[in-house]
């Protein structure tokens, strides 16, 4: 097999999760926290935007979690029994459940849905909401404790004996599960360990299988991932897309973006302060570099500022975009969380004009860029 | 619920037990259940069994009249979280949702979970746990809350509870212990206790009663068209489980510190009739666990059983049968017209069964 049959070959595409209140046509801003809706499952909308990714060529949906919106496990189990081969990255940080207990759900949601299920942890971004919940861990902290959370949760999953640990936050005698992590081809569920803080990277070096950031250019990319491709984990994106038939469209959908949103959201106001009470690295980062409207020809941040930081946008035509996606397989990154404006429609076109031309390319032998 | 497809669970050890759902199984179960007028299933908690809400979360997508009974343990997960998800289960089941919030009954198995106090301080974590978790349901603002085991600040959700009637889910307490009567008193629908006789158990609720706060209890059932025939399952029941049973409960009863279970594991030793009445059997108690004190007898004699249950004040029963459908059919075609017959339709009278 020649690389670029390899490359290809290891090449996901994910997709976020339709939210309630996020139907086919209508756009939402990437936090939605203001929104009343997204607290509610809107299950004939949602199953139908699961189904529409299973022909789309969508490996996995990212189910969000946080005060704002259902409780993604419970929600991903309904999702799973409706659908038949899309996976559910479930969305999770520590300090809201026990590990065991933990473990026990995610386990249960494996049975239930045959083994379709991932994790994607997040350290929390917003100390005022980790108070709703108990948790007033500062930011490294936080770290420290899902460092411990995932060892122990993986000691479950090794599924050899009673797990015992006693750390600086959780101490556990004698763990027993009799349900364990089914799945066709996995004993535990792939990990993606979320957030461009050092302390993510090395978190998704220790525990992690795949590290999961936002978007930069390939260059920059390039050296950060070192590490984690260094150690034989995975690398990961998060990022948006705006495809069109030309460039021109795309720009033309990219900027109807920023003129379409409603007067009290262009201004940023909202996304501003959200941020300031953020200590998320890699959500103030990325604000920071919205400073620069086009990192490249095709990564654009403008709608950094009214959509949140996972808002960093590829913008082009289909060729284009499909290129630049290809360009950071060519630094590593094997997996893509993707989203768009409206989530639906883009996503359908993603299916039908980007992936065909990504999956085209890549079989086709090319010599890899040299370092 | 996770008795589906295993006749003898009670029978084996935790730690034997599988905790694998049979989805099919399980669903399967809870349409006749449904079939039967059954009210609501218990889908219960601990190390050997598949998670009970995200379980109750699947099947609820599957079925559309039966209720899910989730049993909750304190200390197993912050309070907002388990709102989250009780909100999320019951926007995914139209409000199908009820709670039974248990202590927890053996220190090693809450060790495994990371949790290490003792049965009176989990009752007070307990405490505290459901009153962080009422004024998510019944409060209207942000929830702030600083106690000795838990401090929420500011605490909000956009998921709803979502029901028809309902702005919370109703709250089933489990327990025999004097602190699960006061927990119950403060916080609970309905106390779920172990059968004792009916005049036993008049005095011993009459506060709780009169706190407003509904008795339930939780036992099995061998109802048939005659006591002989009763009585001859009864027995069958016996020699099928055998001693190897009798060994796993008393080893069981070493460990635990529940109350409710260890009590009545010493009172089936301790009485070798295994008759507390004409109808109430202790005699599987040491083979099949606590729960397997049973009323025994004819159609009639049962539907007495249990009209005398209510006399004492008794106004929620939570069965099980051993195997389940059987008894869950037989319950529904012969015992329930005569117990509603002699009780009359305006009272209340939740029948509820556990799989």
């Amino acid at each position: 097999m020649n690389e670029e049959a390899e490359l290809n070959r290891g090449l996901r595409f994910h997709w976020r999760l339709l939210q309630g209140g996020e139907i086919r046509g209508v756009t939402t801003r990437a936090t939605g926290a203001s929104q009343r809706a997204t607290g509610l499952p809107d299950l004939e909308h949602q199953i139908e935007f699961c189904r529409q990714a299973e022909k789309s060529g969508i490996s996995g949906l990212l189910t969000d979690i946080g005060a704002a919106k259902p409780d993604p496990i419970l929600l991903a189990a309904g999702l799973g029994l409706a659908t038949e081969r899309v996976e559910f990255i479930v969305a999770y940080r520590s300090g809201l459940t026990l590990p065991t207990t933990f473990v026990q759900q995610l386990n249960t949601l494996s049975a239930l849905v045959n083994g379709r299920v991932s994790l994607n942890i997040v350290a929390g971004h917003s100390p005022l909401e980790q108070r709703y919940y108990g948790d007033y861990l500062a930011h490294r902290e936080r770290y420290a404790r899902t460092e411990e959370f995932l060892a122990i949760c993986r000691a479950f999953w090794k599924n050899d004996g009673p797990v015992d640990f006693s750390g600086n936050y959780y101490r556990i005698e004698g763990g027993k599960l009799n349900t364990p992590f089914i799945s066709p081809h996995r004993s535990y569920p792939e990990l993606f360990i979320a957030g461009g803080s050092d302390d993510a990277r090395n978190l998704a070096i220790s525990q992690g299988t795949l590290w999961m950031r936002l978007a930069d250019t390939p260059e920059n990319l390039k050296v950060s991932v070192a590490p984690v491709l260094a150690a034989e984990k995975e690398v990961g994106l998060r990022m948006s897309i705006i495809a069109r038939g030309s460039r021109e469209e795309a720009l033309h959908a990219a900027y109807g973006l920023l003129a379409g949103l409603d007067p009290s959201l262009r201004d940023g106001d909202k996304e501003k302060r959200f941020m300031l009470r953020s200590d998320s690295v890699s959500i103030c980062e990325t604000y920071a570099l919205a400073e620069k409207e086009w990192l490249s020809p095709w990564l654009w941040t403008g709608a950094v500022r009214t959509h949140g930081a996972p808002a960093v946008a590829l913008v082009g035509s289909y060729e284009e975009v499909a290129q630049a996606l290809i360009e950071y397989a060519r630094v590593g990154v094997t997996q893509f969380i993707l989203s768009g404006w409206p989530k639906l429609d883009e996503m359908i076109l993603f299916g039908s004009e980007v992936l065909p031309r990504v999956r085209k390319t890549v079989h086709q032998p090319q010599p890899l860029t040299n370092p | 619920m996770s008795s589906v497809g295993e006749k003898w669970r009670g029978a084996k050890s935790r730690a034997a037990q599988s905790g694998i759902p049979d989805l099919d199984a399980h669903v399967d179960f809870c349409r006749r259940a449904e079939a039967c007028g059954i009210d609501s299933v218990l889908t219960a908690f601990g190390f050997h069994r598949a998670d009970p809400i995200v379980l109750a979360s699947a099947l609820g997508m599957l079925t559309t009249k039966i209720k899910f009974m989730v049993a909750v343990r304190s200390g197993v997960c912050s309070p907002t979280v388990l709102v989250q998800q009780v909100n999320t289960l019951s926007a995914l089941t139209n409000g199908r949702i009820c709670l039974n919030v248990v202590g927890g009954h053996t220190p090693n198995e809450q060790k495994g979970y990371g949790d290490f106090l003792s049965h009176d301080d989990r009752y007070a974590r307990t405490d505290e746990f459901l009153t962080v978790c009422r004024a998510f349901w019944e409060g209207d603002g942000p929830v702030n809350f600083k106690g000795n085991y838990y401090h929420i600040e500011n605490g909000r959700l956009n998921t709803p509870f979502v029901a028809p009637d309902r702005s919370g889910p109703e709250i089933f307490l489990g327990g025999s212990s004097p602190q699960a009567f006061g927990l119950a008193a403060r916080h609970a629908h309905c106390l779920w206790t172990l059968p004792r006789r009916p005049e036993e158990m008049a005095p011993r609720i009459k506060a709780l009663l009169e706190s407003g706060t509904e008795v339930g209890i939780l036992a099995s059932m061998i109802a048939r068209p005659s006591r002989k025939e009763a009585l001859s399952a009864a027995q069958s029941l016996l020699a099928e489980v055998g001693d190897r049973a009798r060994k796993t409960h008393q080893d069981f009863s070493r460990v635990s510190d529940s109350v409710a279970f260890t009590s009545t594991l010493a009172l089936a030793e301790e009485n070798s009739s295994g008759w507390l009445t004409d109808w109430l059997w202790t005699g599987a108690v040491p083979y099949l666990g606590a729960p397997a004190i049973a009323l025994v007898g004819s159609y009639d004699e049962v539907s007495d059983g249990i009209l005398e249950f209510t006399r004492a004040g008794v106004t929620q029963f939570l069965f099980l049968g051993w195997p389940d459908v059987p008894e869950m059919t037989a319950f529904n075609e012969e015992v329930r017209p005569r117990v509603l017959a002699q009780y009359g339709a305006d009272l209340d009278i939740s029948l509820r069964g556990r799989i």
